[in-house]
This record gives C-alpha cells, sequence and structure tokens, in this order.
C-alpha cells in the first residue's frame, strides 16, 4: 500500500460568501448513510442530488464567483480516496470535489499490489478505520466490495466504481450533464452502446436514467450481453444504427483491450466495424443527437477521433467538467447526513 | 454381551415402511429385535433400558458427501471434531472426499485414515477415493487397491471429470470393480469464472453468472458413457431442473444412476445473494426459484435418491472478502438433519421418506449395508424429537466451521442421542 497526504483547503481560508447565492437549495439529506449505488435510491433523492450538482456547476463555472474553495461543509473532515484499480480522472475528481468544499484529501493507490485484493480490502478497511476518516471514496475490482467496505468502517462510503456493480456518481454526472445541455431527462432516448456485461456505468445509468424517465436501448455484441437485461426495462438491440436511431443520447462504453481478441469479440478491427461509433453511423441518431462516454476512449475502437472530437455533439470534456460538480453534490451529502463526528 | 432395549420409541424405518410405537434391541453391536409395542420379558432381561419417551428412533444418518480439513487443513477442522459433530447432528456414518491435502488417491491413506477414525470415536468414517491421481483428471489412481482398502467409491472431490475419453475409462474400470463412480456435474470451461448462478441477479449485481446448464451438460455427456459401460454413476449435489429432468430419463430408462442434493439447494435460492453476503457463497450456485422447486419435487418423487450435508470447512478469512473472490462453501453437519426435516413440516415428504433419503438411500448406493432397523444390522440410530424448534445459529455449531446459510434461521428438530454399533457416540 502506498500513500501519498494531501492537505485541502490552506487553514483560515475565507468562507466565500457565494456558497449560497449562485445556486437554489442546502445540501442534499440522503436517507443513507453511504452512498453504495443508484439501485435503492428514489427519484427525489436523486433529483435532489442533481439538481445541487446543477448548482455547484454554475459556481464553478462562473467568471464572477471567488476561487474555491466554495464551502467549508468538508472543513475539518478527512476524505479517503481508496483505488484499488488504477483511475486517473475518478479520483482527480473526488479530490478536487472535496478540496472545493474544504475537506482534506488523502489518496490511497491499491492497485498493482501482489496482495489478495479481498484480504487487502479488510485489512485496509481495519487501518484506515482507525484513522478515524469521515468518507471514504474506493473503488475495487470486485463487485460488492464498497458495501463490504461500509460494513466494516465507520466513515460514510461512496462506492466510486465497485467490479461490474455500480459507479453510482458516474451516472449521476452523466445525468447532470444531459440536464444541463438538454433541460431534461424524461422522454429521452438514451442509447447505452458496447460492453454491458462488464460494464458498472451502464448498470448505473440504466438504474437512473429509468428512474428519471428516459426510454433506454442496449446496443451490445451477444457475448457481451448479461443475462435477463431485459429485466432491467431497456430494449436490447445487437446492431447499432438500428439501436441509435432516433436516439437523443449516444452513451459509449469502453471495450478493455484484453476482451478484443478473444471470444468474446474476434478484433479490434471487426468490433470498430459493426460497434464503433462514427460520423456515417451516428447520422440514423436524432438530428441533435448528443454523444458520451465515461472514459477512458479506446480511440478507433468503440469510437472514432472526429466524432469524440465533435465540439458540437460530444459532450465527453463536459462530463469531466461536470464529475466534479457532482461528486461535490455527494460528498456534501454524506457528509451532513453524518452529521459531525468525534 | 452388552444389550440396550429401547422403549416407547417411534421406530422409523423406511426399509420396512415402518412407521409405528415401538422398541429395539441392540445386542454386541447389531440390531437383535425391533418391532411395534412393548417388548417382552426376554427383551429386557440383562438389558441396559433406554426410555425413548415417544422421541423417534431411526437408523443413524448417511451422510455421503463430506469434506474434511484433515489431514492437510486441521486447523480449520480436525478428524475428532468432525465425528464428534457428525455424531451430534444425528450422523452414525460420513463419507468424506478425496480432496483432502494430501489427496487420498493411494490405499495406503485410505488405511491410516479409516484406522484413525476408529480410534476416534464419533461416527464411523467411510471414505471415497480420488478417482485421479491429485485430483487433477488425468491420470487415474489405484482405483482396485484403494478398493480393496475400503473405498465406498470414487470421486473427483470437487472437480468434474472434463476429459470424456478419461471418463470413459474411469467408468468402465470402476464398472469393473463395481464401485459408484461419484460425479461433480459442472462444466468447468463454461464456469470457470462464474461467482454465482448466472441471470437477472447475478446481472443486478454485477457478479459474473454460472449457467446452470453447465450441470446438465456433464449429466447428458456421462449418460451416454453410462451406456456404453454400465458403470454405476452418482450425481452429486445436484441443484438444477435442467439436470433432474435428464436424470429422471435416465432412470425411467433403467440406468444405473443415482443422485443426491443439499439443503441449500432446497431451502434458498439466487435471491440470498442479494446483500453479497459470502455465507451464501456455495458450489454449485444457489439456483433460481424454479430450480429450488424442483429439487423439492425431485425428492418427493424418488428421482433425487439421498440428501447429503455437503459439509465444508471454510476459513473465516476466505469468506470475509468481495463475494467473487471469497471461498465457496459451508458447515453442514449440524443442521443436515433439521433442515431435511423442514420438508417434512412444509409438508413435501412424509418422515419415512425423510429418513429414507438420509440414511437408507446413502447406505444402499455405496454398499454400507446399513440404513435399516432389520435384526442383523448394525445398531447405527439415531434418536430425535421432530417438533422441537430451534434456531440456527453457527456460533452453537460442534463442528468447528461455523459459517452457515442458513443463519438466525428457524427450525424443528433436535437430536437426542446417535448410537454406532449399539453404543452412544453423542447424548444430548
Amino acid at each position: 500500500m502506498t500513500g501519498q497526504s494531501q492537505t485541502g483547503a490552506p487553514d483560515g481560508a475565507a468562507t466565500p460568501e457565494s456558497t449560497r447565492k449562485t445556486g437554489s437549495g442546502s445540501p442534499v439529506s440522503l436517507p443513507h448513510r453511504h452512498l453504495l449505488g443508484i439501485e435503492g435510491l428514489s427519484p427525489i433523492d436523486i433529483m435532489a442530488l442533481i439538481d445541487r450538482g446543477d448548482m455547484f456547476a454554475d459556481l464553478i463555472q462562473s467568471d464572477t464567483a471567488p476561487p474555491p474553495p466554495f464551502s467549508e461543509t468538508l472543513r475539518g473532515r478527512t476524505i479517503i480516496n481508496l483505488f484499488f484499480e488504477n483511475s486517473t480522472r475518478t479520483r482527480v475528481s473526488f479530490e478536487l470535489a472535496a478540496k472545493h468544499l474544504g475537506g482534506s484529501v488523502l489518496n490511497i493507490n491499491v492497485a498493482g499490489s501482489s496482495v489478495k485484493k479481498g484480504e487487502t480490502l479488510l485489512d485496509t478497511a481495519t487501518t484506515l478505520n482507525a484513522m478515524h476518516p469521515h468518507i471514504l471514496v474506493v473503488r475495487h475490482n470486485c463487485s460488492g466490495a464498497a458495501k463490504l467496505l461500509s460494513q466494516h468502517v465507520d466513515a460514510a462510503v461512496i462506492n466510486a466504481g465497485d467490479g461490474r456493480h455500480e459507479h453510482p456518481t458516474q451516472a449521476l454526472l452523466d445525468a447532470l450533464t444531459i440536464k444541463r445541455r438538454v433541460g431534461r431527462i424524461q422522454g429521452l432516448k438514451i442509447a447505452i452502446c458496447g460492453d454491458i456485461a462488464n460494464s458498472r456505468v451502464a448498470r448505473s445509468n440504466i438504474h437512473l436514467l429509468a428512474t428519471l424517465g428516459a426510454e433506454i436501448r442496449l446496443v451490445c455484441p451477444t457475448t457481451l450481453l448479461p443475462a435477463a437485461i431485459d429485466m432491467m426495462g431497456v430494449e436490447v438491440f445487437t446492431d447499432l444504427e438500428d439501436g441509435i436511431r432516433g436516439a437523443d443520447i449516444v452513451m459509449m462504453l469502453r471495450l478493455q483491450t484484453e476482451r478484443m481478441e478473444g471470444t468474446e469479440t474476434p478484433s479490434q478491427r471487426e468490433y470498430f466495424n459493426l460497434f464503433g461509433l462514427d460520423r456515417t453511423k451516428l447520422m440514423r441518431a436524432a438530428p441533435n443527437a448528443l454523444i458520451m462516454h465515461p472514459g477512458p476512449m479506446n480511440r478507433g475502437v468503440e469510437i472514432d477521433s472526429a466524432t469524440a472530437d465533435d465540439v458540437e455533439k460530444s459532450l465527453i470534456r463536459t462530463q469531466v467538467e461536470i464529475g466534479v460538480a457532482a461528486r461535490m453534490a455527494c460528498l456534501e451529502a454524506l457528509a451532513s447526513a453524518n452529521g459531525d463526528r468525534t | 454381551m452388552t444389550r440396550t432395549l429401547f422403549t416407547n420409541a417411534r421406530l422409523l424405518d423406511p426399509a420396512q415402511a415402518l412407521d409405528a410405537a415401538g422398541y429395539l434391541l441392540a445386542e454386541d453391536g447389531l440390531i437383535t429385535a425391533a418391532g411395534a409395542g412393548n417388548a417382552d420379558a426376554d427383551h429386557r432381561k440383562g438389558a441396559e433400558i433406554v426410555d425413548c419417551k415417544g422421541a423417534c428412533l431411526a437408523p443413524g444418518l448417511v451422510d455421503m458427501r463430506v469434506q474434511s480439513a484433515d489431514p492437510g487443513a486441521e486447523h480449520l477442522e480436525d478428524l475428532h471434531t468432525l465425528l464428534h459433530a457428525a455424531a451430534s447432528g444425528g450422523i452414525s456414518t460420513i463419507v468424506a472426499l478425496p480432496n483432502a491435502k494430501p489427496v487420498i488417491d493411494d490405499a495406503s491413506m485410505i488405511d491410516s485414515l479409516s484406522l484413525r477414525a476408529t480410534r476416534i470415536g464419533g461416527a464411523r468414517l467411510r471414505l471415497y477415493g480420488a478417482a485421479t491421481r491429485k485430483l487433477r483428471g488425468k491420470a487415474m489412481a489405484e482405483l482396485g487397491l484403494m478398493a480393496e482398502a475400503g473405498a465406498v467409491g470414487f470421486s473427483n472431490g470437487t472437480r468434474c471429470i472434463m476429459d470424456s475419453l478419461v471418463m470413459r475409462r474411469l467408468l468402465a474400470y470402476t464398472a469393473m470393480l463395481d464401485r459408484p463412480f461419484i460425479q461433480h456435474c459442472e462444466d468447468h470451461n463454461l464456469t470457470a469464472a462464474g461467482e454465482m448462478n448466472e441471470g437477472e441477479i447475478s446481472t443486478r449485481l454485477g457478479l459474473i453468472g454460472a449457467p446452470a446448464e453447465a450441470e446438465a451438460i456433464i449429466i447428458d455427456r456421462d449418460l451416454h458413457l453410462i451406456r456404453m459401460t454400465g458403470a454405476r454413476y452418482h450425481a452429486a449435489h445436484i441443484s438444477t431442473h435442467a439436470a433432474i429432468e435428464s436424470i429422471r430419463r435416465a432412470k425411467a430408462e433403467g440406468l444405473p444412476v443415482t443422485a443426491d442434493t443439499a439443503p441449500p439447494y432446497f431451502m434458498l435460492n439466487e435471491m440470498a445473494v442479494s446483500t453479497y453476503d459470502t455465507a451464501f457463497k456455495l458450489s454449485p450456485p444457489l439456483r433460481s426459484e424454479d430450480d429450488r422447486q424442483a429439487v423439492i419435487a425431485a425428492l418427493a418423487d424418488g428421482t433425487i435418491d439421498a440428501i447429503a450435508s455437503d459439509h465444508v470447512p471454510v476459513d473465516g478469512d476466505a469468506k470475509a472478502q468481495p463475494f467473487g473472490p471469497s471461498q465457496p462453501g459451508a458447515s453442514g453437519v449440524d443442521t443436515l438433519l433439521a433442515l431435511t426435516l423442514s420438508l417434512v413440516h412444509q409438508g413435501h415428504l412424509d418422515l419415512l421418506r425423510a429418513i429414507e433419503l438420509l440414511s437408507l438411500a446413502p447406505s444402499t448406493i455405496l454398499d454400507l449395508g446399513g440404513g435399516a432397523l432389520i435384526p442383523g444390522t448394525a445398531a447405527d440410530l439415531v434418536m430425535f424429537d421432530a417438533d422441537s424448534s430451534h434456531i440456527i445459529r453457527g456460533g452453537t455449531f460442534a463442528s468447528s466451521s461455523r459459517i452457515t446459510p442458513f443463519e438466525g434461521m428457524p427450525v424443528q428438530g433436535r437430536v437426542l442421542a446417535t448410537y454406532v454399533a449399539g453404543a452412544p457416540v453423542f447424548r444430548a
């Protein structure tokens, strides 16, 4: 285990007056102590987090707001980013979100450790618990790992991705990105395309977008289609052009390199040919269709560069920016839910 | 000469379809008389009288699928603890799988373990020999020598024989030895990455699914090989509707096929995994509700012949992990009787059928010569109260393996005493 300590806001940083000025509302109050998944959250909880994130996004993008931190909500609180899988964007996003709220952040990167992952998880949990962090942000390659961790620590746990299960903050930031651009989610036709079987992003987005009334289509090769997925209220396509026909949002998923030449897909070339998004295929979608991707992208595999970098249609960079705001709403909600700890 | 007379018993003997108030006389380890009504003066002469006070008295349970951590991982559960825990669960004979460390693939190991067990007391220990050396599924182990040393059948533990040629030869050879082959029916190619039963639940939980078809695929292949070889074949811990249908057809065809299941597969379904609780990580995995109902129906109609505990001593650390990498298995000898009696209390089976599944059937499948209350049979007995209720708590198990998927479940049925060769090996 390697640790790297970084402090958040310097002591004595001024409380910005603007904390409540631009946005409406107050910290979201969640009925749960942890944020382990979208499944089980009510539409009201989800909307509250999105609205709060919307306010934070305004703040981040404002030219007139004072520099961060934007709030003192996490002042004196320790947020530990505990990542058992490599990640740059999610970890940095959480770190920035915590610092924008005045929190102290500690990054622990356990990825690549030769120690058996599961043992490391609970051993690490016990060790970290003794240091009394307030919020643990955890990513792990096993489904259910965040829940397991939450049962062994006193801190609030945010699931930053557990195996193939859920990645709730990604779904929240995706929804917030859509809402800020389109204005609504209800009634939108949203196609989620790619490696559904191995995607926690797909599962969280299915739960969230369906809860908010979107029409969800999945597009993927039959070898990457999980069993009984239609029970989750989605329509399944194996032809990309059919699946995105008339879609308002086309969300592409990353295909892991190790799956490209095996029994799931025969080659990168064939995958791009059948399931990769390019300008021609995109013409089947609605005229104003927008493109999303949770990153990191495999250019030329699931999406070509011209499409990914299309400033008119691609929301991919916006997703990264909005991610910080969405995670601020989540961190703030859990800090509020758990009150002051000694 | 030792004489023990059991009086005021509710005698349960599936071999004679006997369910009646009666008595049983055991002399020098054998049953010498048993019947309805009262014992006469001759029976009483010089006998130690055990008043059963109306409790059930049945052939001791024969648990035909138990994993022993001894030899190899005695810290989890040594043979002494296992045999006494089994006795406290009403089990008079356990049959242990060969997947110990080292693997039981040699006649001398059958000898030495059997000898150790006789010194320990508690339940009797019988052993399966490993079908292949080191359980690798390739070279045949010395089945003939192990049979002479007392192996009751041959098994490859929790590893299915995937190579069809190896399987064909094993069946041909075990047919020659007239010993049953015990198969763990799982197409490992199909389930290698599997973490739970494949279906909606696995999709929702993001766990990799192991399809139910993996069980029937092996059985269907093996049925062809059984027709070629005439071998006695036993499908262990059957858990799926499809496999049951295959076995049902095989039996109708007259093939020498038998099967067992274990309590998790008639008491629980895959929904239990929803909290990622690793106590529910089992092999085979918990299946769908349709599968569970099929298992119950198969127990009632005879398609499944026997119930075994599928006892697996698992290290707590191996369970204190995320669901995927956690080790499958759970303790079973403490709860075998009460969980099986649940099927009686729920109206799926009558009491005699339940006892048949637990004693006569496994004893017959493995030629153990027990499982009956007929004079001349070993006086291996269980005395139990079929109605007394309690809540299952792993912490109270006699087994040192205390991980159970039934934690907190209310059940009825309490073992009062267990006898091996007429001598008590457990008394509540």
